[in-house]
């Protein structure tokens, strides 16, 4: 394999590509050609070619992430670069919003379709060796790939890694696999809620495809996902699979071990790494046992315990069969298996006792632990939906029609229940308190709760999907202010939060602003998040942001009583727009201590007014008698004159 | 000259006195009372016609006639002259001096009252419109509305 660059930083969105690319550059250097669209290489996925704007000579690829998906964290925090795995440079946004994870694209066609069936040694030397080697790389970095199938492996021409695994890291684990490439347990899942999985489910997806080469073609195809779980869960995947295809003894032996129902039962990464001893290894697979006589629900037969418990999982109506006890009963009379029968009698009595529950989450309850009893392989399923506890948050993402069901399941802490069920440590704090926690931020009032915030708690690299920000990529909580001052500037009256967006941001901050998150939606406490946020990341002006969100506020906020100061309030306003300083804009539309004093100054303008009406209506009403007065007060003045006139008189003729 | 008030005025006993007193000065100074009558006759009628309590037009006259007159009574009241020196002493000059100072004091009484209440009005429409401008002003900050009326 050709060297790649270092990995480089998650995006930046700028500067743009220019000349051969088109859109944003990803990491500052990776342009995505959308003019030459790679159809076969991105593992179900939409891929382009790359153009690297640093100088590397390896032919890379953009793989899209699919809408309402987030790419894999685990995966994207870095992997080595080792042969046989196409390892992940960067992810970004490129044009309208889609986001792509960068990196090498694949060196040949896939695996997929054959000319012909491949032989043993080829099996062997080609696929289970090279793929092997490239898991081992990945399960020392504790990472799956999930996507192990014939058309997601790539010829490639180096003797040491004859063949590539596909891109993996752009979709939720296991999304794009189909149900024959996965155990029962987990393709029964939710595409998006399959969860990180394990090396042992890789290595059935990768016994899976090399039983499709061994026979030439997958005989499983044009069956239906849910007939061909059935099929495997009543036979067991490998003869599921190959039904009476023949197969070499040896290679027969290790695809029956590496689709052996239990996880625990495949062999592991390493031993594929060794053909002789994979040849030699024998599985210790317990056929299924069947009953004597079939459970009917509806027109559907169960013979086996595994099936019974996929029949309760698809179909919540089955509940009644452990209420009215014919389940148990079946399992005593025509099972035989007495333990079995009493844990689900034990189960149904407890749901009885539990009558003051909810139903709905109760009765999902039962069901989810009957079905954890009957077949400890199986999933957490929860009122019709199944997905592994690790993978409830890609299935919060992708999967909106089943987002109230997933609501259900955490408010109730399923994901607990279902670990001690499957006898996992109990109590385990570490589950409990998540589970309380995911159920917390569910529950949380407010714009900065419900399933939008745990949606993105739980998906650390889902960009936020607020119609607000539509068409501009923002994947991290520094892109948040920069896009709306670019959409404000387009629309100066019409930028506000919404709850997608708020809720992306308090999943994505860490800087205490809890409580004013958790404010009531109101274009004021719009303008409280945003400036927090500018402060804690100190990010530059926004005049476009600030001048709209002005504009928001300051009809929603009360007027000032005093002219003055609504006048004086209006320009500090918008000098702060203008300066593009939330806070200071905070600060200017959301002043209590002069909120205070304005309402205390028009108390004492409301008295003054009335001691001048006072004054007003004495001085009309006093009118005739201070005429009166002024009278006597002129009279009395004459009369002093005159007795001043006297007393001169008086004084000259003595001094005569 | 004030108006007369609507009720009768009460006439006390200073009138009596005021009689007597008169009555005295007739008699044990006539050549005096002659000359207080010579000089005096505005005040007179100034008496009669203002009946107003206190007679507050009356009474500037009266003061202002005595100034006037008071020269000539005591010099009169030094000779001893009898009626003749009474009627010599009622000189023109001497009679147009206390009458026209009993026409000042007249006057005075009549525009004093009228200059003052002038006075007072002008002061409170001033004041009225000190205070109209405040509340205007307090209006125009705060919103307030106009008052009633």
């Amino acid at each position: 394999m050709p060297a790649v660059p270092a990995p480089g930083p998650p995006h930046s969105p700028l500067p743009l590509a220019g000349a051969g690319g088109a859109g944003p550059l990803i990491a500052g250097r990776y342009a995505i050609d959308p003019a030459r669209p790679l159809p076969e290489a991105g593992g179900g996925l939409a891929a382009f070619a790359v153009i690297d704007h640093a100088g590397g000579e390896a032919a890379l690829m953009a793989v899209q992430v699919p809408e309402r998906a987030a790419a894999r964290p685990l995966v994207l925090a870095g992997l080595p670069d080792a042969e046989g795995i196409l390892r992940p440079l960067a992810h970004g946004p490129g044009d309208a919003g889609k986001w792509f994870v960068i990196c090498p694209a694949p060196p040949g066609r896939p695996l997929w379709p054959v000319a012909r069936p491949w032989t043993e040694a080829e099996i062997f030397a080609l696929l289970l060796r090279p793929v092997a080697a490239a898991l081992e790389v990945l399960g020392g970095r504790g990472v799956t790939h999930r996507a192990i199938r014939p058309d997601n492996l790539f010829r490639a021409a180096a003797a040491a890694a004859p063949v590539v695994l596909g891109c993996a890291w752009a979709a939720p684990p296991a999304m794009h696999q189909p149900a024959a490439f996965e155990a029962p347990g987990v393709a029964m899942c939710l595409a998006a809620g399959r969860g990180e999985g394990s090396a042992a489910d890789d290595v059935y997806a990768l016994g899976v495809t090399a039983l499709a080469l061994a026979l030439g073609r997958m005989p499983w195809a044009g069956l239906a996902d849910d007939e061909l779980i059935r099929r495997k869960l009543e036979h067991g995947s490998f003869a599921a699979l190959a039904g009476e295809a023949r197969l070499p003894p040896g290679l027969a032996e290790l695809l029956r071990a590496m689709l052996a129902e239990d996880p625990a039962q495949r062999p592991s990464v390493a031993l594929l790494l060794d053909p002789d001893q994979a040849r030699g290894r024998r599985a210790a697979v317990r056929p299924v046992r069947k009953a004597q006589r079939a459970l009917l629900i509806g027109a559907l037969q169960i013979w086996d315990i595994r099936s019974l418990a996929y029949a309760l999982a698809r179909d919540r109506a089955a509940l009644r069969l452990l209420q009215d006890g014919r389940a148990d009963h079946w399992l005593r009379r025509a099972l035989d298996d007495g333990v079995l029968a009493s844990r689900l009698e034990e189960l149904a009595r407890r749901r009885l006792a539990d009558h003051a529950s909810d139903d709905a989450a109760a009765d999902a309850l039962l069901l989810l632990r009957a079905i954890a009893v009957l077949d400890p392989l199986a999933p957490l399923c929860w009122q019709g939906v199944a997905v592994w506890p690790d993978g409830i948050g890609a299935a919060l993402a992708v999967h909106g029609e089943a987002n109230e069901r997933l609501a259900a399941l955490v408010v109730a802490e399923a994901p607990v229940a279902f670990a001690a069920m499957r006898g996992e440590a109990e109590p385990n704090p570490a589950a409990r308190a998540a589970a309380r926690a995911q159920r917390a931020l569910l529950q949380r009032r407010g714009w900065s709760g419900g399933a939008a915030r745990l949606c993105y708690a739980l998906n650390p690299l889902l960009p936020c999907r607020s119609a607000l920000v539509g068409g501009v990529p923002v994947a991290r909580l520094a892109d948040v202010l920069p896009a709306l001052d670019m959409l404000a500037a387009g629309q100066p009256r019409g930028v506000t939060l919404d709850g997608e967006l708020v809720a992306f941001i308090a999943a994505r901050q860490e800087h205490g602003m809890d409580g004013v998150l958790s404010e009531p939606a109101s274009p004021l406490a719009a303008l409280r998040i945003l400036a927090g946020l500018q402060t804690a990341l100190r990010a530059g002006r926004l005049p476009a942001l600030a001048a709209a969100l002005a504009a928001a506020v300051e009809p929603a906020v009360p007027p000032w009583h005093s002219r003055a100061r609504q006048a004086a309030k209006q320009r500090a306003a918008a000098e702060a727009s203008a300066t593009g300083d939330l806070a200071a804009l905070l600060a200017v539309l959301d002043d209590a201590a002069a909120r205070r004093d304005d309402t205390a100054g028009l108390r004492q303008a409301a008295a003054a007014a009335s001691r001048i009406d006072a004054a007003l209506a004495a001085l009309d009403q006093g009118a005739p008698a201070r005429s009166a007065a002024a009278r006597a007060l002129g009279q009395e003045i004459a009369g002093a004159l005159a007795l001043a006139a006297l007393a001169a008189s008086g004084v000259a003729a003595l001094l005569q | 000259m004030s108006a007369p008030s609507a009720a009768a005025p009460r006439r006390g006993p200073g009138l009596w006195l005021f009689g007597l007193g008169c009555g005295a000065l007739v008699t044990l100074a006539t050549p005096v009372a002659v000359l207080a009558a010579l000089l005096l006759a505005p005040c007179g009628v100034a008496l009669v016609l203002d009946t107003a309590p206190g007679r507050p037009t009356a009474r500037p006259v009266l003061l202002a006639g005595l100034a006037g007159g008071l020269h000539p009574l005591l010099t009169l009241w030094g000779g001893g002259d009898g009626i003749a020196g009474s009627l010599a002493a009622a000189d023109l000059p001497t009679i147009a001096i206390a009458w026209a100072a009993q026409g000042a004091a007249w006057l005075a009484a009549e525009l004093a009252p009228f200059a003052v209440t002038l006075a007072q009005f002008a002061r409170s429409r001033i004041e009225a419109a000190r205070l109209r401008a405040e509340r205007a002003a307090l209006e125009q900050e705060w919103g307030l509305p106009p008052p009633p009326g």
